[in-house]
């Protein structure tokens, strides 16, 4: 069985000059993700988990290595085509909910599809269908500013599938809730996983998040200290 | 196009959204637009003013004015020292004088037909030579009515005759000044200049009877010259007299004397025109500059507080045409409301103080818009709402997600 990896990293370093001294957040790291893989990256703060986050999320470029994503070098990629690419393959949940705060939830769905030159009333029809999913149908035309922590989540969850992307990456998703809603995110990425196949990385420092998962990465000081199927080994528990 | 399209709905959006942002931002260039028109029209009508001013006194003759030449128009403007009765005698018995006539004006109150207006009222004398002179020099004509003959009769500019009052007067009605009665004898056609229009012109004797200045004297003098005197040598004459009737005077607070040729006003209407437009031009650049800078500080500001909001747009998929041309869009629609806004201030600004000079004739001030500069105003704040927004937008559009993301959290 040869599976050809959705995304590829190889040899990643990125060092952050800071001042005079020189910070390296990744080491030279290498790493696998297969389609359909829902994977866990976890790591104490300042471990470089987002960086790699970042990096395999194409926000960011490394300083030396290869990204491969679908099979394309992504470090090469010019940004005009990287940005088409990222909107289409790629979804985006974080920690902070990045919503854009000024147009209501409806229209924060959308605005992904307008990048992909989705026609208005099939984007519309695909946004409305989303929210309903997540469980947000009565509260479209709210603005993120008038909804809990929870649904501005739910919100960001219906943004990153709108254009049903191959690949959702999630940093700290549940970072800025209670452990109740944060279950309820974790809930719906794993029914979008289980249904569709889609592949899942989330970046957590928590175990129980982790427990999701169906891999582990560990990362310290920039290298993975340990690749693991959760089947195989469970650390955190103790 | 369709790309286009949506572009144009995010940034309205944006604009609708963010109202109090935008408001601010198109108020700052409101400002810088309405400094720059305001400016523009003063100085623009402040040209046409004086220009109309000095072509009013055409002709080939002499003007005396108290006051040194150096202010010469804070006396024509503003009024100032008169000449005293010594001072006409001595211009008459210089050689190579005709004939002088003494001129007076003020601003007073009319009424025509239960309705009572500012105007500024002119007196002559002598009053049936002086409009000889008038008429040949100064090219007075009657369009309606007829030459006034008595010291009850007016002759009326033409702006009084139809804009000064709600009904028109016409020549043969009454008019009361100062509890005075007047004929309305006849009407001048114009004399292409609105302070000359605006004026009604009477009997020097009845003027100076009705303000109480003493006979004889006058605000300055034009001196028509005799067939064939040159007019160098009767200014020299002139002075020549004028300077012994002071001598003779001592004590009397007389102010220095300008004796002005036709040839000398010509020289001074050009050097006068290009100062004021070395000042227009100072002005306009002032304006324009810190108008300018207003615009792109606003525009600077409005879009790297958002730096994150494009952060976000990168991460889900916003090409940087794409977010270029958002923002561009918007700051485009921001420059333009923000120089319709100033154009429109602007204008109200020079509409006012053209209405105060019309209700008041003493003070003669008009401004000018032209279209080409409301034309001007409008490209100006677009481009300069464009440019200063595609510069922080361009910034912001080339940074990396992750950095764009991490700012100003």
């Amino acid at each position: 069985m040869n599976i050809e990896p959705i995304i590829k990293l190889e040899n990643v370093w990125k060092i952050y000059q800071l001042g005079k001294t020189e910070l390296a957040a990744l080491r030279g790291l290498s790493l696998e993700i297969n389609p359909g893989d829902f994977v866990a990256i976890m790591g104490a703060s300042g471990s470089g988990k987002s960086t790699l986050l970042n990096m395999i999320g194409c926000l960011d470029s490394p300083t030396k290595g290869k990204i491969y994503l679908k099979g394309k070098n992504i470090v090469e990629m010019p940004e005009s085509q990287l940005s088409q690419f990222r909107g289409k393959v790629l979804g985006f949940v974080f920690q902070e909910f990045n919503l854009i705060p000024n147009i209501n939830c409806l229209e924060n769905v959308m605005l992904p599809m307008i990048f992909q030159g989705v026609p208005l009333l099939k984007r519309k029809e695909k946004a409305e269908e989303i929210l309903k999913m997540v469980g947000l149908g009565k509260r479209m035309i709210h603005q993120p500013a008038e909804l809990s922590g929870g649904e501005r989540q739910r919100v960001a969850l219906a943004r990153a599938f709108a254009n049903d992307p191959e690949v959702i990456i999630a940093d700290e998703p549940t970072g800025n809730l209670d452990s109740t809603t944060g279950k309820m995110i974790m809930e719906f990425l794993k029914k979008f996983h289980k249904k569709r196949g889609k592949t899942m990385i989330i970046v957590t420092h928590d175990p129980k998040i982790a427990n999701y998962a169906e891999k582990i990465v560990n990362i310290k000081d920039g290298q993975i200290v340990k690749n693991h199927s959760v089947a195989e080994e469970v650390l955190w528990k103790t | 196009m369709e790309d286009l399209k949506e572009y144009f709905r995010i940034a309205f959006r944006n604009i609708k959204t963010r109202r109090l942002r935008s408001f601010l931002t198109v108020l700052g260039i409101v400002i810088g637009v309405f400094l720059i028109v305001s400016l523009l029209s003063l100085s623009e009508g402040l040209k046409t003013t004086i220009n109309q001013q000095l072509q009013a006194m055409g002709g080939k003759m002499i003007m005396v004015m108290p006051g040194g030449e150096e202010d010469i128009f804070t006396s024509m403007m503003f009024g100032g020292a008169k000449l005293q009765k010594e001072d006409i005698e001595a211009i008459k018995k210089a050689k190579g004088v005709d004939e002088v006539l003494g001129i007076s004006y003020t601003g007073t109150i009319a009424r025509y037909k239960d309705e009572s207006k500012q105007i500024a009222m002119c007196g002559y004398e002598p009053w049936k030579e002086g409009l000889d002179i008038l008429s040949i020099f100064q090219g007075w004509s009657i369009s309606e009515g007829r030459w006034p003959s008595k010291g009850n009769q007016l002759l009326i500019g033409p702006y009084v005759a139809n804009e000064t009052f709600s009904k028109k007067v016409k020549a043969g009605s009454e008019m009361t000044i100062k509890g005075k009665k007047f004929e309305v004898a006849g009407i001048l056609n114009s004399l292409g200049s609105q302070s000359d229009d605006s004026m009604v012109y009477m009997d020097m004797k009845v003027y100076q009877d009705l303000t109480g200045e003493k006979r004889g004297t006058a605000a300055y003098a034009m001196v028509k010259l005799e067939e064939g005197a040159d007019e160098n040598i009767v200014k020299t004459e002139i002075e020549n007299s004028l300077e012994e009737t002071r001598k003779r005077r001592t004590g009397t607070d007389v102010a220095d004397f300008s004796v002005i040729t036709s040839e000398k006003m010509s020289e001074i209407t050009g050097t006068i025109l290009g100062i004021i437009q070395v000042v227009i031009i100072g002005f306009a650049s002032i304006a324009i500059v810190v108008g300018g800078i207003g615009i792109t500080n606003s525009m600077f500001t409005s879009i790297r507080e958002r730096t994150k909001e494009i952060g976000i747009m990168k991460a889900i998929g916003a090409k940087n045409s794409a977010i270029l041309s958002i923002f561009l869009i918007e700051a485009g629609i921001i420059g333009i409301l923000g120089g319709l806004g100033g154009v429109l201030l602007g204008s109200i600004l020079a509409k006012a103080i053209d209405y105060y000079g019309q209700a008041n004739p003493t003070f003669y001030f008009t401004t000018t818009i032209s279209p080409w500069m409301i034309i001007f105003a409008l490209l100006f704040s677009f481009s300069i709402g464009c440019l200063a927004g595609f510069f922080p937008a361009r910034s912001a559009a080339k940074l990396k997600p992750v950095e764009a993301l991490r700012k100003y959290e």
